[in-house]
């Protein structure tokens, strides 16, 4: 199917997720992301699925749980303070090793912030985010396009590892609307052979997250600590742009991503080799890739709509050798194509 | 409460505590509720707020609306605040010689008092914190548009209940808080509506005067999200409370008095008429929600000890 639709951000997550094969879905309020939950809310009682508005985002993770736990694709989505509340849950989830999509819409924080998109959740996306050693795998569409399809693969890898993965988009993708290609529907879901559907003719099936003894626990980390290396191996996602001959590189994802791409453009016209690396997944983040331009003896601009948080990913890298500078907005403010430019244009 | 003086002015304070400017839709009875709360409260009070529509239209810097001392909490957290704020107040009495008495006021709406905030608000009641608790309940979550709540009642059709093929819209009724906070045995709930200003502030001044906790739940009409016209609030809010859809009361110490007693209620028809988010609903269903509202009317109508006049 080649038929192009206009789309919305945060629609296309909930299409994808439909595509996917997602059986339950379970949110709650809270804005940039309401109108996810809201085109849920119709979409899938008309197709006979389960739509259910929790009472708040910590039952709407363990709503989560519960569902996937018995087998289906599930998924929840909400914005950073939600994101915040739903920790305990998915940490649950990620030490019992039960699957799931979390969509966080992101905007501004610390606290109550606004609703101004942004990107200040990276560190707590990247780093596991709640307690105990765990980490998701994080993908960061840039493009509507992207946020369906990569709802879509969100659903694959949660399966293939047994592990949440997150769709973190800003407020500003999530509100984009954007002409897409839709996509074919799943087919065929996968067998979940650890399900808990009641025990009658079967061995019984225990999901926990919990080992008292202390010399089991460490066992159990480990086989998990194995699954997030194959994941660093495996799953590492990124996008490059003009990377060849470049002597600057740009390194930026979601809708900072697309506003470098302009600037690389206007750079372009005044014969700057400048590039672009764009990050699909930011755990895993794509370490070698920057490294191996580090040592070609590029200078790097990170641009994104945080502190600079993705910074340090970049530093740990490229090393202490090559320059590199930050070009950021905060507190909901889109970082634009000029303010990248001009970043470039300083380099240079 | 003698029933006429509640449409009869009386001398109330001209000073205003939530100041014009703020960003409120226009016809907001919510806004109108927590503009007689304020007054009755005056300016020896805390406040804490819970997110909501009430803090978004009130607080963005650089300005403020609130004359009094205000703190914003988590959507979830505005009593465990309260709690707090209580407890440190008791500290400093103990510790510091401080001897003001200071009422602590947490405020919420629907979605933070009855889905995400129950927890918090259970925990002060049940430890018996000395505070008032208001709920503006204007049935929905109305600040991030019009999403539903424990709080919509049977029939609306909002966001995420929305009325068509499949559904009427919000399939459960509405949540009973004044029940439950009268479950947790504490010594005052009363219901009010924004179209009652002396109601309210009556009710206010009493829970002041009590120690320990008090609920106060407030029905709030929203045009926006009713989809009603904004000079329509008041008249609303009457035809809730008219129509038996929502009754006014007071639960002291497990003791109902039902404040406002009609001989004859509306039916609720005239008051679903009025909004746009019941307006699919069919004859049938209105049939059935004219039920469920004298049967509930009926038994608070029981429960109550109606205080007779004696002239």
């Amino acid at each position: 199917m080649t038929e192009r639709t206009l789309m919305g951000g945060n629609i296309a997550i909930a299409e994808g997720a439909i595509l996917a094969g997602c059986g339950a879905y379970f949110g709650y309020p809270i804005t940039p992301q309401n109108d996810l939950l809201e085109h849920m809310s119709q979409r899938m009682p008309a197709l006979g699925r389960i739509f259910l508005q929790s009472e708040s985002e910590l039952a709407g993770i363990n709503m989560v749980y519960g569902a996937a736990a018995t087998g289906i694709r599930c998924m929840t989505s909400t914005s950073s303070p939600g994101f915040s509340l739903q920790q305990e849950g998915i940490s649950y989830m990620a030490g019992a090793e039960v699957p799931c999509v979390v969509a966080n819409i992101m905007r501004a924080g610390p606290g109550l912030g606004n609703i101004g998109g942004a990107q200040g959740d990276y560190k707590q996306c990247t780093r596991g985010g709640g307690h105990g050693d765990y980490y998701l795998i994080t993908l960061v569409p840039a493009s509507v396009q992207e946020m369906m399809d990569l709802t879509m693969l969100a659903f694959e890898l949660a399966d293939k590892y047994r592990n949440p993965t997150l769709i973190m988009a800003d407020g500003f993708l999530g509100q984009s609307v954007e002409s897409i290609v839709m996509r074919e529907p799943v087919k065929k879901l996968p067998d979940k052979n650890w399900a808990i559907t009641g025990a009658k003719g079967r061995e019984k099936r225990l999901i926990n997250s919990f080992e008292m003894n202390p010399l089991d626990h460490p066992k159990r980390i480990a086989l998990l600590l194995e699954k997030y290396e194959r994941m660093r191996i495996d799953e590492v996602r990124y996008e490059g742009m003009r990377l060849d001959d470049a002597e600057i590189v740009v390194v930026a994802y979601g809708s900072v991503a697309r506003a470098a791409m302009t600037a690389i453009k206007m750079a372009q016209q005044h014969n700057w080799k400048v590039g672009l690396l764009r990050p699909i997944t930011v755990f895993p983040f794509p370490y070698q890739p920057l490294s191996d331009l580090a040592e070609k003896g590029c200078k790097f601009i990170v641009a994104e709509m945080s502190s600079g948080q993705m910074l340090e990913d970049v530093r740990l890298a490229v090393g202490s050798q090559n320059e590199i500078k930050l070009v950021n907005t905060y507190g909901g403010v889109p970082l634009t194509a000029d303010q990248i430019f001009e970043a470039i244009d300083l380099m240079i | 409460m003698e029933a006429l003086s509640i449409y009869v002015p009386k001398l109330v304070t001209p000073k205003e505590y939530i100041a014009s400017g703020h960003r409120a839709c226009s016809g907001c009875g919510e806004v109108l509720a927590v503009r007689y709360v304020c007054k009755a409260l005056s300016r020896n009070t805390i406040i804490s707020n819970a997110t909501g529509c009430m803090e978004i239209i009130s607080s963005q810097l650089p300005q403020t609306a609130w004359e009094v001392p205000w703190i914003h909490t988590l959507f979830e957290n505005a009593a465990a605040v309260a709690s707090g704020i209580e407890s440190g107040l008791k500290a400093r009495k103990r510790k510091y010689g401080y001897d003001k008495e200071i009422k602590v006021v947490a405020m919420g709406g629907d979605g933070g008092t009855a889905d995400i905030g129950l927890q918090a608000l259970s925990g002060a009641m049940e430890r018996g914190h000395d505070f008032i608790y208001v709920c503006y309940d204007n049935e929905a979550y109305m600040n991030t548009g019009i999403q539903r709540s424990s709080e919509t009642p049977f029939g609306a059709s909002t966001t995420t209940a929305p009325s068509g093929k499949v559904s009427i819209g919000q399939h459960t009724w509405k949540k009973n808080m004044a029940a439950i906070a009268a479950a947790h045995d504490i010594p005052y709930v009363a219901t009010s509506c924004s179209s009652y200003p002396f109601d309210i502030m009556y009710k206010i001044e009493k829970a002041m005067k009590i120690k320990g906790p008090s609920y106060i739940h407030i029905l709030a009409v929203c045009p926006t999200g009713w989809r009603c016209p904004s000079n329509a609030t008041i008249r609303v809010g009457r035809l809730a409370v008219e129509s038996g859809v929502f009754p006014i009361y007071e639960i002291e110490n497990g003791k109902y008095t039902l404040n406002l007693d009609y001989p004859k209620l509306r039916p609720v028809a005239d008051y679903l008429k009025s909004q746009g988010r019941f307006r699919h609903l069919t004859e049938e269903n209105v049939a059935v929600i004219q039920e469920k509202v004298l049967e509930e009317y009926n038994r608070i109508k029981t429960l109550s000890h109606m205080r007779k006049k004696s002239k």
